[in-house]
């Protein structure tokens, strides 16, 4: 007995299928179907990860039943102006006038919508195979609607034979007679019915999501929701003698959904993907030329005599790309990076790319092959068979531009980004359900956030009580249980941050493109694993804040120091950058500046390149979870002995003294230790590391720790691997790519430690980015000799600027971007008139400010600035910056002389005095320092003036409180008490519930350890202090100190009681 | 709000309300507050400080309703009572009342929240003080009488409004301003003090000026041009200089009509005088405040002491007294005067607003809107009893014993319509009666089934409709429904619990007939 299922709905119909494609796939392979066709509204996002799973399901012997399932990619058109229809293209030619079907009413539309109409369909009908989606067509007096019957007889003098009439069994108590009016329509019109039982669920269980996805798209509640739901659990995939029973007066239904199938013969696998072919030049095919460049660029940098090594790499990786023709795809990445090096755009290429010396040689990574040890086969290899991965960052600020470039270069038909699956998470489920259930706002906002603070085990109804919850109210139980079902669905489709599918031909031929969110940017509908699976290779154009700050340092010490620096050129193991790096002085510093980093930094004391390499991988989840960082610390200290379980495993681990710290080595030992395959390592990883695994994790754990005990290694350590492994999934670093990050590391490190105030005045330039605000960064800046000087409206500019240097090393003038609320646009006046002022002051360079005032080269009033047309808003935000020091006006008088202005004499009377003028001069009582700070920071969220601490060190020198700088000075294990403004707290995952925070006085940071039942006790403090003084016991591990807390105090007392972020809304 | 629910008292309590995508506190008991909550702040911050904070949703109107409610009774101690801030006293310079020179103000309020909520009461004390022995006994009885209720209240004594204000919710010495005392009593306090806009105390505090003796005395000019007119016309208020109004609360009168007899009645004819009195007293009230009553009631007190009373319900809100005598005339039997009635009372506990006031001497409409419709379902439930007449109106649910619900008023207007393309019987049964049947499994309707002891024979069938329960409360099996014609041509609609399962056979019901 057979039949074929040709109608399923997956959540990839948002908010409406109620199952995951794969799902569907395997509950139909587990009941013995053989074809299977998945059609969702208007998109075909979901079929390549059916397909995978159908194909998945042949080798599987999951029931003695299955056989080949095969899926036929489908898709269900939304008409605008008729009744809905499944459409099924016979062959690749039908498939990609779908696709491009799909496409033009997608680009008709907003995003997320699809407006298509009878007449595209006619135009692209040709190969595709259509059923009329069965539906309640009958009228008050059970006869076929007269405008169905109508559209009907249209698509069947359009389509002819290839027309079917769907019909489904939903249980709606006229079953009958739809099945013999739509019966006796098919006789009429020639147009033979075909059975489905138009699915939205593998399993009928899933009923109740199904209708909370109804109410969260319809927005309203379960109890309101009425008709909108389905009456009954009916549409779930059924076995195949009920669907003979239920159409048995109708067999010729099910014979024809076998027939439909037998005729679609398509599937994704035949999809010929075809990269561009151009971008040569003299006529060379892509392999020579990529052969010419590569040796071209191998002589610019090592001159006629190209080392040995390298010229072997070169001829090795040419030979392997001729192989797989992959040179177009490196030929399009170079195209990228020379559009960029033209435009002066910073970039590098990280990720795996980095093993490759011919990527370094077209200037697309900037790891010196002759310096490391590169292994091209973790970049490609025979073994994984799949496409090349070479990521390239891009400065953010302008990584638009190279955007913009593919686009035009290929034409908007040829080039689209990625999509990216964006999967509903433990918050927004536990929302969207329990808004459908009708919960209060309150308590949702109760809901998602007690998950975080109970840990594991909440979604199975543990810490209920602690979360003040009553476990066995049931409406609770449902609300998890379907937010359990509803975490994982796919929620819309957004934008790869940056991963560009390029064609030979038309796009639309392989997948449905539609419009971005974001203004001219259009996206596949296929994600990252989904192209992969097809064998699509995508090229990745990223940002990274760190480049932008990187140029803008490039710049800077052009300007000022006359220094050409590129990222090739920056001086190698420097020393005392080193020496900067091991006493974790690295606030700034790409990667290794975050307080774990930091925490991490005197232990390793990196003393050269590959220390950073590992410094980068070493603090990350993945080894941090795979408890890695002990041992390999314990090796490097020579507290233990490097040793190895085996020979094969010395060569996998040498390099990182025997622990494995790299994703490389975690699958090459699953390859080498237990007997994976290369691709069955790379689906360990990737199973590891998305994001519902589907139980696919504990059947590798299995299958890797008997291949490894089977090698004669101890079951311990395999599991030990295995755990490694798991962490490494979602949270590890590939040895190359933590390469490319060591190298801007050490870049920005470089910068820090030579050219401090070039460093600093770039990073702020190129905020947000980093840990740190820039209060913070101010700070450090002074602590290393720099000289900051405040904003000012005669000297400032939009950003922050170098002035001249005071011994040797340049002072840096805050600019107007550190103003809060005042926008670049309003300032752009000011700076207009001042340009003629500035050349003025030109004649009288390398004058101070104050010479300069002397000199009257700049605004001496207020009106000036007002008749200069910078609104009186704007003048606002400036005075309260306390921007006016050079006028003579401290805060208080200056926004006392601009809350005037609205009077300021205008038209005919433009130049007079104003009657402000003759006011006689009225005292406002004077601001003290406090208040001037807490000014400081409401406005520019940092103050040069004092720290607000430094107000209160007379007190706290009284209550026995140690400045944090002492604590330097201080024993492990002494009882020690300390107060600071709180900047961090912390809850990494990875810390099991210990909170982390960071406290700031005026003497320097100091980094707090709070253990659980600590929180829990200390609570209100914790969380509501600005000021936080807390007791507890110095720890002491060379250069890293904790404070390891045992009673917090509130004392943001002293702040109020000077008049310091009275108001706590002022200040963040 | 502890007043009410005792069981809140001394436990930290907040009132939320939703404010853009947030919710935040509105209101916080005093014990909230000590923990450091304060209004605005977002709920789930207070939560995760105070996981036992209780959290109330607000309403709005609630604190006006409430200090309406107080305000009619402070009219114990003077006639002229106002809620602050509803509406009104932002007066513009005109002469509110009482608002001649000498008026002495105090104003109680809680604690001092934001500005725009009502949050206080305003009492013109002009000419009552010296009843209760002086300003201070009179002020320091009004606070200790609240107190006792349970308000947490802070009050002052001045000779503006705005003064007053500023005392009550700011001051912190002696809460009585003297006379023409206004500028001292006002020097230390805050600029907010003055009820000005947010933006300008803000401003005022950026310049240093946070305290009102620190600008009260600059030139008028240069405060003008810098924080506008407003500031200053607050000045004047809170001086005395310029005027503001107030607008008093008037206590609602309850719908009641008395009516003393000189002597007793003892004769219908008696009763029925007095009570068409009363009800065309009651309805020209009603008519005037374009309202209608739902529920009356006639009381009559007997020499003997005791209460006779009859009640009538009406199914829409009326004020025709013609009308309303018809429907108590029915009951009118069942008061006995014994000796004589003394005193007639007519109630109307349950008054609506009704729709076109006006008494129509013919009545055009039609259906549900004709008034002779109403009318005639008065006197038949007057008659028969409130449970005989049923009105039902569609609910959009599957479950048929959901699928409608029924209506308290005859104004109530279905949300949805019948829908119409399901069969379903005439009449339904309340309750679903079991049934012995002869099916073909799985899903057939039956060959034969036994109701009332009577057999029926399958002539035709169409089914199953397959309706679920609604999860969501109600766990259960579903049921497959029939619709079943016999062979004497009668229609059933049947249903089965469930499916057929291997160790059990599902129970077989009767839900309704078709016509």
């Amino acid at each position: 007995m057979q039949y074929a299922e040709l109608q399923m709905t997956t959540n990839f119909s948002f908010l409406r299928g109620a199952s995951h494609p794969e799902e569907l796939v395997t509950r139909a392979a587990e009941l013995g179907y053989t074809a299977l066709a998945i059609t969702d509204r208007n998109t075909l996002a979901g079929i390549v990860r059916a397909h995978v799973a159908a194909k998945a399901c042949d080798t599987r012997p999951i029931t003695t039943k299955a056989r080949e399932l095969r899926l036929i990619p489908a898709c269900r058109l939304e008409l605008l102006d008729g009744p809905a229809l499944l459409a099924y293209p016979t062959d690749t030619e039908a498939y990609g006038r779908l696709s491009g079907l799909l496409t033009t009413g997608n680009l008709r539309a907003e995003k997320g919508q699809c407006s298509l109409y009878k007449n595209d369909i006619y135009a692209s009908a040709k190969g595709i195979k259509f059923v009329v989606a069965p539906g309640p067509v009958l009228d008050e007096r059970y006869t076929v609607k007269a405008d169905f019957a109508a559209a009907v007889e249209e698509y069947r003098q359009a389509f002819g034979s290839e027309l079917y009439l769907g019909a489904s069994r939903g249980y709606r108590g006229d079953d009958a007679k739809q099945l013999y009016r739509l019966a006796e329509l098919g006789k009429r019109l020639e147009t033979p019915l075909l059975a489905t039982n138009d699915i939205y669920y593998h399993a009928p269980d899933r009923r109740p999501l199904q209708d909370v996805l109804t109410c969260i798209r319809e927005k309203c509640t379960i109890p309101n929701a009425g008709f909108r739901l389905f009456e009954n659990a009916e549409r779930y995939l059924k076995p195949i003698e009920e669907m003979h029973r239920l159409f048995r007066p109708y067999p010729d239904a099910i014979r024809r959904t076998l027939e439909l199938a037998e005729a679609c013969r398509f599937s994704l696998d035949s999809l010929q993907y075809v990269y561009p072919e151009e971008l040569t030049t003299q006529g060379r095919t892509p392999q020579e030329e990529l052969r010419h460049l590569a040796w071209e660029g191998a002589k610019s940098y090592y001159g006629q005599d190209i080392p040995a090594k390298v010229s072997q790499a070169i001829r090795h990786e040419l030979a392997f790309i001729e192989e797989r023709n992959y040179a177009p795809f490196f030929l399009t990445v170079y195209d990228l990076c020379r559009f960029a090096r033209e435009q002066k755009i910073l970039y590098q290429g990280r990720g795996s790319a980095a093993n490759s010396t011919i990527c370094y040689c077209l200037q697309i990574t900037f790891v010196n092959p002759t310096k490391f040890d590169l292994l091209f086969e973790r970049f490609m290899s025979a073994a994984r068979n799949e496409p090349p991965d070479i990521d390239v960052d891009f400065e953010h600020e302008r990584r638009e531009e190279v955007i913009q470039y593919v686009y035009q270069k290929y034409g908007r038909d040829r080039a689209a980004i990625v999509a990216t699956v964006t999967q509903l998470h433990y918050k927004g489920a536990v929302r969207d359900v329990g808004k459908a259930m009708g919960l209060s706002q309150d308590m949702l906002d109760h809901l998602s956030k007690a998950r975080s603070e109970t840990g594991e085990g909440w979604l199975e109804g543990k810490g209920f009580e602690a979360a003040g919850l009553n476990a066995s109210d049931p409406m609770l139980r449902q609300v998890l249980a379907l937010t359990t079902q509803l975490m994982g669905f796919p929620r819309q489709l957004g934008q790869h941050t940056g991963g560009f599918v390029i064609t030979q031909k038309k796009l639309a031929d392989l997948c449905p493109v539609l419009n971005a969110r974001m203004e001219d940017r259009t996206n596949i509908e296929w994600n990252k694993d989904d192209i992969d699976a097809l064998g699509i290779i995508k090229v990745d154009v990223l940002a990274l804040g760190m480049l932008t700050c990187i140029r803008k340092a490039f710049a800077l010490a052009r300007e000022h120091y006359g220094m050409e620096l590129t990222l090739a050129n920056i001086p190698q193991d420097d020393p005392a950058v080193y020496e900067m790096i091991s006493h974790a002085d690295t606030i700034g510093v790409f990667q290794i500046e975050s307080r774990a980093q930091q925490a991490m930094l005197p232990r390793l004391r990196p003393e050269c390149f590959y220390d950073l390499v590992i410094e980068v991988a070493i603090v990350r989840p993945g080894p941090i979870q795979g408890d890695m960082v002990h041992p390999y610390l314990r090796r490097r200290n020579k507290e233990e002995p490097v040793e190895f379980p085996s020979k094969e495993l010395e060569e996998i681990l040498g390099r990182t003294l025997g622990v494995p710290l790299f994703q490389e080595q975690a699958m090459k030992i699953a390859i080498v230790a237990a007997g994976y395959t290369a691709a069955e390592a790379d689906q360990l990883r990737r199973s590891m590391a998305t994001f519902k695994a589907h139980g696919m994790i504990s059947r590798h754990r299995e299958k890797l720790v008997s291949g490894m005990v089977a090698k004669g290694y101890s079951e311990d350590y395999a599991n030990r691997i295995f755990k490694q492994l798991e962490g490494f999934g979602s949270y590890g670093f590939p040895e190359s790519h933590a390469v490319s990050f060591a190298l801007l590391a050490y870049i920005s490190a470089w910068l820090k430690r030579r050219l401090h105030d070039v460093f600093s005045c770039a990073l702020l330039n190129s905020q947000p980015m980093g840990f740190y605000h820039a209060d913070q960064l101010v700070t450090d800046a002074k602590r290393h000799g720099v000289t900051v000087r405040p904003i000012d409206v005669n000297f400032s500019q939009w950003d922050n600027t170098l002035e001249e240097k005071i011994d040797g090393v340049c002072a840096m003038r805050l600019g107007f971007r550190q103003v809060r609320g005042l926008g670049e646009d309003e300032v752009a006046p000011l700076l207009a008139a001042r340009a003629p002022l500035e050349q003025e002051r030109a004649i009288g360079e390398c004058g101070s400010p104050q010479e300069r005032i002397d000199a009257r080269t700049g605004f001496s009033t207020v009106n000036e600035l007002l008749d200069a047309g910078v609104t009186v808003s704007a003048l606002e935000h400036l005075a309260n910056a306390d921007a006016f020091g050079s006028l003579g006006l401290d805060r208080r008088r200056a926004l006392w002389e601009v809350s005037a202005l609205k009077d300021h004499p205008i038209g005919v009377f433009a130049g007079q005095p104003s009657e402000s003028a003759q006011e006689g001069e009225i005292a406002l009582p004077a601001m003290p320092l406090p208040e001037q700070v807490t000014a400081d920071y409401a406005a520019t969220s940092l103050s040069l003036k004092a720290h607000p601490v430094s107000f209160f060190r007379a007190t706290l020198d009284q209550l026995g409180i140690w400045p944090i700088e002492r604590l330097r000075a201080g024993r492990d294990g002494e009882a020690v008490k300390v107060a600071g403004r709180v900047r961090v707290r912390q809850h990494p995952g990875t810390a099991k519930g210990v909170l982390f925070i960071t406290i700031e006085d005026e003497t320097g940071d100091a980094n707090l350890v709070v253990f659980p039942n600590i929180f829990e006790k200390y609570r209100k403090p914790i969380l509501q202090s600005t000021l936080l003084m807390v007791e507890g016991k110095l720890q002491v591990e060379g250069e890293v100190i904790h404070v390891l807390v045992k009673a917090c105090h509130n004392l943001s007392s002293l702040f109020q009681q000077a008049s310091l972020f009275g108001n706590a809304r002022n200040f963040r | 709000m502890a007043i009410r629910k005792p069981e809140l008292r001394g436990k930290p309590v907040v009132l939320s309300a939703k404010e853009r995508n947030r919710v935040v506190i509105t209101a916080a008991s005093p014990e909230a507050e000590k923990e450091g909550l304060f209004p605005g702040m977002v709920v789930a911050d207070a939560r995760a400080l105070l996981p036992e904070l209780i959290v109330v949703e607000d309403k709005a109107g609630r604190e006006t309703r409430l200090l309406q409610g107080l305000g009619e009774w402070c009219i114990r101690w003077t006639p002229v009572t106002a809620v602050d801030g509803a509406g009104g006293s932002d007066g513009a310079g005109g002469s509110g009342a009482g608002g001649s020179g000498g008026t002495g103000s105090p104003a109680a309020s809680g604690t001092p929240g934001a500005p725009e909520r009502p949050d206080g009461l305003i009492l013109d004390v002009s000419g009552c003080a010296h009843l209760w022995g002086g300003e201070e006994p009179y002020l320091k009885e009004i606070l200790r009488r609240l107190r006792a209720i349970g308000y947490h209240v802070r009050g002052a004594m001045a000779d503006t409004m705005l003064a007053a204000w500023a005392v009550a919710r700011y001051g912190k010495g002696y809460p009585i301003v003297a006379v023409d005392g206004q500028a001292a009593a006002l020097g230390a306090l805050p600029c907010q003090a003055l009820r000005i806009e947010p933006a300008t105390a803000e401003r005022l505090q950026q310049l240093g000026l946070a305290r009102i003796d620190q600008f009260i005395s600059m030139p008028r000019g240069a405060l003008r041009r810098r924080f506008g007119a407003h500031l200053l016309h607050r000045l004047d208020q809170a001086l005395g200089n310029a005027e503001e109004s107030l607008t008093p609360v008037c206590p609602v009168e309850a719908f009641t009509e008395r009516l003393p007899c000189l002597e007793p009645i003892q004769t219908r004819t008696g009763i029925e005088i007095a009570l068409q009195r009363l009800l065309n007293q009651l309805c020209g009230r009603l008519q005037q405040e374009g309202k209608g009553l739902r529920t009356a009631v006639f009381k009559g007190y007997r020499v003997d002491g005791k209460m006779e009373s009859i009640g009538i319900s009406t199914t829409r809100a009326t004020h025709q007294a013609n009308h309303l005598f018809a429907l108590f005339e029915i009951r009118l039997a069942t008061i006995e005067p014994a000796l004589g009635i003394e005193l007639f009372v007519l109630e109307a506990p349950k008054v609506e607003d009704a729709a076109a006031a006006q008494t129509t001497l013919w009545s055009g409409s039609a259906g549900l809107e004709d008034n002779g419709l109403a009318a005639l379902l008065d006197r038949l439930a007057g008659k028969f009893g409130t449970g005989v007449i049923h009105r039902y109106l569609p609910e959009e649910r599957y479950w048929p014993e959901r699928s409608f619900r029924e209506a308290t008023d005859l104004r109530e207007m279905p949300t949805t319509a019948w829908s119409t393309d399901r069969p379903r019987p005439i009449q339904l049964l309340p309750h679903p009666e079991p049934i012995q049947v002869t099916a073909p499994i799985p899903d057939y309707p039956p060959m034969l089934f036994r109701y009332k002891g009577v057999l029926h024979k399958t002539a035709k069938a169409d089914g199953p409709e397959r309706i679920e329960r609604e999860w969501w409360t109600d766990p259960g099996p579903h049921r497959d429904y029939y619709t079943v014609e016999d062979e004497a041509g009668g229609r059933y609609w049947l249903f089965r619990s469930g499916h057929y399962r291997d160790d059990h056979s599902p129970q077989w019901f009767i839900h309704g007939f078709f016509a």
